[in-house]
């Protein structure tokens, strides 16, 4: 119980002020829990491990429930993540309930939190006690079977992959560290780049570029419209809630959320995935779907527990594998090496007391995520409001200081922001998709290590096959993973084709 | 055979070159899998663009030029006068709040749809208080290192 001296009234204040701001992101569209927290590091540089990690995670458990309140109230999800909240949420809008959908969302956020907090309390020691033992052979395998995961899962394999190694390439560029038992020499530059570019590119400029002055410069590119009116927002009257709604939609409730922690454990898949399968399921196994897309409350607790849910789950395999879970959790580890803590499988027992600590502030959020919620959503929903051209000069400032003050004043590190803005929106526009590149760039550096040294004391590919049981097991997920995202292709091919000669039939009827 | 496939197996790397190793293996397969995308999507899209289904990216969709280029070439001014100015005055953070008040008064211009009077003062103040708050707290309350 000693972490409790760890926990003073600052602790709580910066969670609270983390769900806050992270709401208010989540909210604005356009603006992700990852920009979020990437824009406001800067705040951590000086607070310690601990307030630094409670004002993230804060804003990262308020930036994903924010997503909700647009999604409900004017038809576009927030983030990503909030996708299906539209489906039910916004109709029910229309009907004059909107405050009524926002207080579902928000108990379903809620719960969906907390179970997945609890698996990751009870499931991250375990992960990692087991992964202590992996030799580099083993490391190697996992972090291929994550890249591996990430593209099956993507929209299309084949690009996936291919983003997946443009990150393991751009990770590469700079020295092969002699820290690392390495040569130190340079490579994938030319010599003039060499003062610049020596220990590659920083991880966090990278993701600040990708995340903040991207997205910019996709909505600077549509024009920067806001097309909001005071008008255009219906929150509704507050009555009409009560906890009856709950009644009977336990078990979506619960399935919901394990379907959320399961996805977010998957790395590289982003909350949307996590939302669109709990809706699915529920519509699929519910005794009575029909209401579903025409404003039911059922889609809407199926929806936001299932990405609330996803927090915990991303959190499982960063903090025992070292692997990212998703785009939000892949700044983390930026945040974390920040702090020169190594996120793998020592971190919990070595840090028993930070991890405690990490708990506490995810716990707290989630609360806090709720009374704001609950209690002052009708003065929430007026953020979506904020024009543009007030926020987003605003956020360009905030990148640059993260981006500069990273590696205490380096300029190239500004540079770095624009050269992965421009980047992040190029690969958007030609249709790459940037969490399996993310990915790739975070672990493609170790899956070097990892792959060459295991090489140079074996001598032999073999190895990767022989070395252990467990070597073998993560081979037959791997190849799972290829066989499941083949077996996903020819089945929607197959829908597709059996729904084409339905909807030409109708086209007829209907001509 | 067994040898045969043992030898085939066999792998050495030699200590100097031993940074391009994982590289060119990276190159191969980039060489690869981009031939399987350009046969597999690049080539059925562009008969797809071709066909008029689909328009190029970027290219052929519309955009509001303006404001695109002006991002990027403010950001890019930015940067640089912000190293610039910040050389004069070294490890006060000036380069950053100086330059940072145009370049939000700037870009709050450009992406600014209505320009009324009530939005321009708005606009003004954000250039004004948001720089000065952000040097305020990070320069001065932590310490933060600041062009």
């Amino acid at each position: 119980m000693e972490f409790l001296s760890l926990l003073d009234i600052t602790f709580f204040l910066l969670a609270a002020l983390g769900a806050l701001v992270g709401i208010i992101f989540g909210a604005i569209p356009g603006m992700t829990a990852t920009m979020a927290v990437a824009v406001c590091l800067p705040l951590t540089y000086a607070l310690g491990l601990n307030h630094g990690l409670a004002l993230l995670l804060g804003l990262y458990v308020g930036g994903i429930s924010g997503g909700m309140v647009p999604a409900v109230l004017l038809n576009i999800p927030g983030t990503p993540s909030s996708i299906t909240t539209t489906f039910d949420g916004y109709p029910m809008a229309q009907k004059g309930q909107g405050e009524r959908a926002l207080k579902v969302c928000v108990i379903a956020s809620l719960v969906g939190g907390l179970i997945s907090a609890i698996v990751l309390f009870l499931f991250a020691p375990i992960l990692a006690d087991f992964s202590i033992k992996f030799s580099y052979v083993e490391k190697f395998l996992i972090i291929f079977l994550a890249l591996t995961v990430i593209a099956s899962l993507s929209s299309n394999m084949l690009v996936g992959i291919f983003s997946g190694v443009i990150g393991v390439w751009l990770s590469l560029v700079g020295t092969y560290s002699i820290s690392d038992g390495g040569n130190g020499k340079t490579r994938l530059m030319f010599d003039f780049m060499e003062p610049y570019l020596f220990e590659g590119f920083s991880l966090l400029p990278v993701l600040i570029g990708i995340f903040g002055i991207s997205t910019i410069l996709l909505e600077a590119e549509k024009g920067v419209k806001s097309g909001l009116t005071n008008e255009k927002i219906k929150i509704g009257k507050g009555a009409g809630f009560s906890l009856s709604v709950f009644k009977g939609r336990l078990t979506n409730l619960v399935r919901s959320s394990f379907i959320g922690t399961f996805v977010g454990m998957l790395p590289g898949v982003g909350g949307s995935a996590a939302s669109v399968l709990a809706y699915t399921q529920e519509r699929n196994l519910s005794r009575d779907s029909s209401e579903m897309g025409k404003g039911a409350p059922q889609g809407l607790i199926a929806s936001e527990s299932a990405n609330n849910a996803l927090t915990g789950g991303a959190l499982i395999p960063l903090l025992s594998l070292g692997i990212p879970g998703d785009s939000t959790t892949a700044v983390l580890i930026g945040a974390f090496t920040l702090q020169g803590v190594q996120v793998g499988p020592l971190f919990i027992p070595e840090n028993a007391d930070t991890w405690y600590v990490m708990m506490t502030a995810l716990v707290f959020a989630n609360f806090v995520m709720f009374f704001l919620m609950f209690y002052a959503i009708k003065y929430i929903a007026k953020v979506i409001m904020v024009p543009k051209h007030i926020l987003f000069p605003i956020i360009v400032m905030m990148c640059v200081v993260g981006a500069y003050a990273i590696n205490y004043g380096i300029m190239f590190d500004v540079w770095t922001l624009l050269i992965f803005g421009v980047l992040g929106y190029l690969v958007q526009k030609v249709g790459l998709e940037v969490a399996p590149l993310i990915i790739g760039f975070i672990l493609g550096s170790s899956a070097e290590v990892y792959f060459v040294k295991t090489l140079e004391s074996f001598g032999t590919l073999s190895i990767f096959f022989t070395k252990s049981p467990i070597a073998v097991v993560l081979w037959i997920l791997i190849l799972a993973s290829v066989a499941f995202s083949i077996v996903m292709r020819l089945k929607s091919r197959r829908e597709l084709k059996a729904d084409l000669p339905a909807s030409r039939l109708n086209k007829e009827e209907l001509s | 055979m067994e040898s045969g496939l043992s030898t085939l197996l066999s792998v050495s790397i030699d200590f100097e070159t031993s940074h391009l190793f994982f590289p060119r293996i990276i190159h191969w397969l980039l060489a690869c899998l981009f031939l399987l995308v350009l046969v597999f999507r690049v080539i059925p899209f562009l008969a797809a663009v071709r066909r008029g289904e689909h328009s190029l990216p970027i290219i052929g969709e519309s955009m509001d030029v303006l404001r695109f280029f002006g991002t990027l070439a403010l950001i890019a001014a930015y940067f640089y006068l912000m190293a610039a100015i910040g050389n004069l005055f070294p490890y006060t953070g000036y380069g950053f709040l100086f330059v940072s008040m145009a370049f939000v008064l700037l870009m709050s211009l450009l992406y600014m749809h209505e320009r009324t009077r009530k939005n321009l003062g708005i606009a003004v103040v954000n250039a004004i208080v948001a720089p000065s708050l952000a040097w305020f707290v990070l320069a001065k309350l932590f310490n933060i290192t600041l062009p």
